[in-house]
């Protein structure tokens, strides 16, 4: 067990390390520096090269490469280029509610996906596994930002049911503030799950079906065990596991598609931060951003890892 | 066993949810005590689309920051509803010692929120730090001031190197005056943030924030420009869209009362029949253009930029792209500045007809009877993000395939168009200038051949035009410097070393049922969020 956390863990570092170097010098490689992008005119070419020179931009790439690894060794992550302010403050600030929406995401998208898919699988070519089919296939179609905005508009503007964007009504304190915070979340956590639902069900359905067809599961019937029992336990048990590979590379679907969803939703998240660190290629925040994504898909990827072993024991670590 | 296996994985979960909505709930809106302003109905709430990212305004660059640091820190001068400077902190500006000193004389009923006055040394204090630190896009404004004089309170006095006609106004409506008294302290003010304790004395001031979210300001309740001698609305909050479409959707709810950004031209329509939603519609400070660059030999050929530009059918691009709410132009000053309209400059007329006779009458061939001159193949390059410019590219392209011109669509992403911009690797630049103030500044920052201000797309090196333009900007005498721009306009045009397209007109939505007495002025920078147009909105009763 030791020595496969181990290496899980050294794989872990090496892998967060090749998203620190291919995250500094592709940002380096886009075309323009963070000055190209500030108000047009009036910039002399001095102003220009003193800025750079500021933001250490005028130094050799692989000079700005050691230092920049030798500051986050430290636990530095650097100062924003236009917020004059610790990236990982800036972070700190909106991690939370990058978690929040993603988790829930990724819990409802769990718990509703694992009946559905089971569901459909036990009862096969009926209506719910056609709509299920359906809807699988419809979800790799789905573009996260329409179906937000299509939420916005019925069940936000039309109907009056959840508000247009925010995460919470900041004037609200105690039970109120958490209520708002719920009732914030709801359609920008639907729109997620909108998106992934539909594959993950696909996949347990299909994976289900394989196992039902097993002998051990025909086995299970001769011993007499109840169909629920033969299913809920010997079926899911099995199914889940390929399911659960794919939770976790879902995982980085989902946090690429908050940056999306935070978007349209105005919701103050790390996504968020993103898109408008791009627009003004602050490359500090950016690397910030960026590594700290790696870090929890990573880490929720070693996580997925050990789980497996746990639920299958053919796994021995 | 099994059960208490079953047991902790429920826990881990409900553990798992707690965390994440303590960590998200806790502290949340802790900072925001002594601001609950949604129920207030003279609260006016602003949509904005990106969050604060620099509060020190002499740093700041950025256009959603000036909305909300300039309600906060005075300006000498503002520009009015008809691009005019009017007076702001300045009462007035004169110039004395030929030229080489501009003077401005302040108010003296402008007050920082702490109870002090604003005085002369705060302007000679906000300057002096520009320079010293060259701080945002001021500093170059600041290029020729020698040294900066405060002799009494109501006096600043710039001592210039030379002459430069538009000093006063540049300086005046840029550069924003911070207090010298909480400034000083901060030491080195390129690393000062200025993100906590505000103390302002524009007709309102940052009060809290919940960074993401938004930003609550209070009045000031000393601030001479609002009728009454402070702003009618008690408090302003700005609160944080990205996306405009969400923004739009927001207004519509009730849940903002104006957008600070403009409503696409596409987008217009969607507030049509909501009774309570008005526009205000205003001007732009900047044009649309198609700029030649100068290094290609065959742009360098004034024949080839004539034709071009009678290749260009504005009115179609104006009708089709901004469905008619747009002006026409026709030399480099853009009509919104009055005082310089010169009626005898003419566009060039769409002729792609003439345009071949002319290229033909210039030596021009088509060998390979291809429909197309052998030589004049050209690239169009612009920003793929902004929908208008792609579509007038294309038009453009169809346009000037009749005239036997052949153009490609060079539209890029944003970043490798600027990048492409800034180093010359371009035929034809089709973009738009965001804000002039004053057409000198602009003839210098995109005709000198010294490059001051780093935007001389055409890459022109012409001793003419340098020496017109410095003619121009050392002269001192109103009427005078007006012939001398006009004249610079008119041989620009003549020249054709750009393609003017449109003065776009920018529109702004707001609920009329519940705000009313904006005072809007030119350009999406400005808008209807300036300091002055806040302090005369009015709760409607």
């Amino acid at each position: 067990m030791a020595r496969f956390v181990l290496s899980r863990a050294l794989k872990a570092v090496l892998t967060v390390w090749i998203a620190i170097t291919s995250t500094f010098f592709l940002l380096r490689l886009l075309p323009g520096d963070p000055t190209s992008l500030m108000v047009e005119g009036d910039m002399t070419p001095e102003m220009q090269a003193a800025l750079l020179k500021t933001y250490g931009l005028d130094r050799p790439l692989w000079e700005q490469y050691v230092s920049y690894l030798r500051e986050l060794l430290q636990g530095n992550l650097g100062i924003s280029f236009r917020q004059i302010q610790p990236v990982a403050d800036i972070i700190v600030d909106r991690l939370p509610w990058t978690l929040l929406l993603a988790g829930s995401a990724f819990v409802i998208t769990i718990a509703v996906g694992i009946p559905i898919g089971v569901s459909a699988a036990v009862h096969r070519g009926r209506w719910l596994d056609r709509t299920l089919q359906a809807l699988g296939i419809g979800g790799h179609a789905l573009f996260v930002p329409s179906v937000a905005m299509l939420l916005l508009v019925f069940l936000g503007a039309r109907l009056g049911w959840f508000p247009i964007g925010g995460a919470i009504d900041p004037d609200t304190r105690g039970a109120a503030a958490y209520l708002s915070l719920a009732h914030h979340l709801v359609l920008p956590v639907l729109s997620l799950v909108l998106v992934q639902l539909g594959p993950y069900a696909l996949t347990l359905r299909t994976n289900m079906i394989e196992v039902l067809g097993e002998d051990y599961i025909r086995a299970a019937q001769a011993r007499g065990l109840s169909a629920r029992r033969r299913v809920w336990k010997h079926g899911l048990r099995n199914a889940i596991l390929p399911a659960l590979t794919l939770m976790g590379l879902q995982l980085g679907t989902l946090v690429g598609g908050a940056v999306l969803t935070e978007t349209v939703f105005a919701y103050p998240g790390v996504g968020r931060l993103i898109f408008e660190a791009v627009g003004q290629q602050d490359y500090p925040v950016l690397q910030g951003a960026f590594i700290m994504l790696a870090v929890t898909v990573v880490a929720a990827n070693a996580l997925t890892d050990m789980l497996y072993a746990v639920l299958n024991p053919r796994i021995r670590l | 066993m099994k059960k208490t296996v079953k047991g902790r994985w429920r826990l881990a979960v409900a553990l798992g949810v707690v965390a994440a909505l303590g960590v998200s709930g806790c502290g949340l809106n802790e900072d925001n005590a002594s601001s609950n302003t949604s129920t207030d109905g003279s609260v006016l709430r602003i949509g904005t689309t990106t969050d604060v990212s620099n509060f020190n305004p002499l740093q700041s660059l950025s256009k959603t920051d000036s909305w909300i640091l300039n309600a906060m820190y005075p300006h000498l001068l503002r520009i009015d509803e008809n691009a005019k400077k009017a007076p702001e902190l300045a009462k007035e500006y004169r110039y004395e010692d030929d030229g080489k000193t501009a003077v401005f004389v302040l108010r003296d009923d402008f007050k920082w929120t702490d109870g002090k006055p604003v005085v002369a040394d705060d302007v000679k204090f906000s300057a002096e730090m520009i320079m010293k630190y060259k701080l945002g896009n001021v500093a170059a404004k600041l290029t020729w001031v020698e040294s900066i004089e405060a002799p009494d309170a109501t006096t600043v006095k710039f001592k210039l190197s030379q002459p430069y006609a538009p000093f006063a106004e540049g300086v005046g409506f840029w550069m924003s005056i911070v207090p010298k008294h909480v400034f000083e302290p901060a030491g080195d003010l390129s690393k000062f943030p200025n993100d906590t304790n505000w103390v302002g004395a524009g007709p309102f001031v940052l009060d809290s924030m919940t960074k993401g979210q938004r930003y609550v300001m209070k009045r000031n309740e000393s601030y001479p420009l609002a009728p009454g001698g402070k702003a009618a609305v008690s408090k302003v909050e700005y609160r944080v869209y990205p996306d405009v479409n969400t923004m739009m959707l927001a207004l519509r709810n009730g849940d903002i009362d104006l957008m600070g950004t403009p409503v696409p031209v596409s987008a217009a329509k969607t507030f049509e029949g909501d009774s309570k939603i008005k526009m205000a519609k205003v001007g732009a400070l900047g044009f649309a253009h198609l700029t030649y660059n100068m290094k290609n030999k065959h742009l360098a050929d004034q024949e080839v930029r004539q034709a071009l530009s009678m290749s260009v059918d504005t009115k179609s691009i104006i009708s089709a792209v901004l469905q008619g709410d747009a002006q026409e132009m026709a030399g480099p000053i853009s009509p919104i500045f009055s005082d310089y309209d010169n009626t005898e400059v003419k566009p060039y007329a769409f002729d792609p007809a003439g345009a071949k006779a002319k290229l033909t009458a210039a030596g021009y061939k088509d060998a390979n009877n291809d429909g197309f001159f052998d030589e004049l193949a050209f690239g169009v390059a612009c920003d793929q993000s902004n929908a208008n410019m792609t579509r007038v590219v294309q038009l453009f392209r169809e346009s000037a395939a009749k005239a036997g011109i052949k153009l490609e669509n060079e539209c890029v992403e944003r970043n490798t168009f600027l990048a492409r911009t800034k180093s010359g690797e371009y035929d034809i630049d089709a973009s738009q200038w965001g804000v002039f103030d004053n057409p000198m500044d602009q003839l210098r920052s995109t005709y000198l051949s010294s490059n001051p201000g780093g935007i001389n797309y055409n890459l022109l090196k012409s001793t003419e035009i340098d020496k017109l333009i410095n003619e121009a900007a050392g002269t001192t005498d109103p009427e005078a410097f007006k012939t001398k721009i006009k004249n610079l306009d008119k041989v620009v045009h003549d020249q054709a070393y750009l393609t003017p397209l449109y003065v776009e007109n920018f529109r702004f939505a707001y609920n009329g049922s519940k705000f009313t007495g904006f005072a809007p002025s030119p350009s999406d920078l400005l808008g209807m969020v300036t300091a002055y147009s806040l302090a005369q909105v009015t709760p409607v009763k």
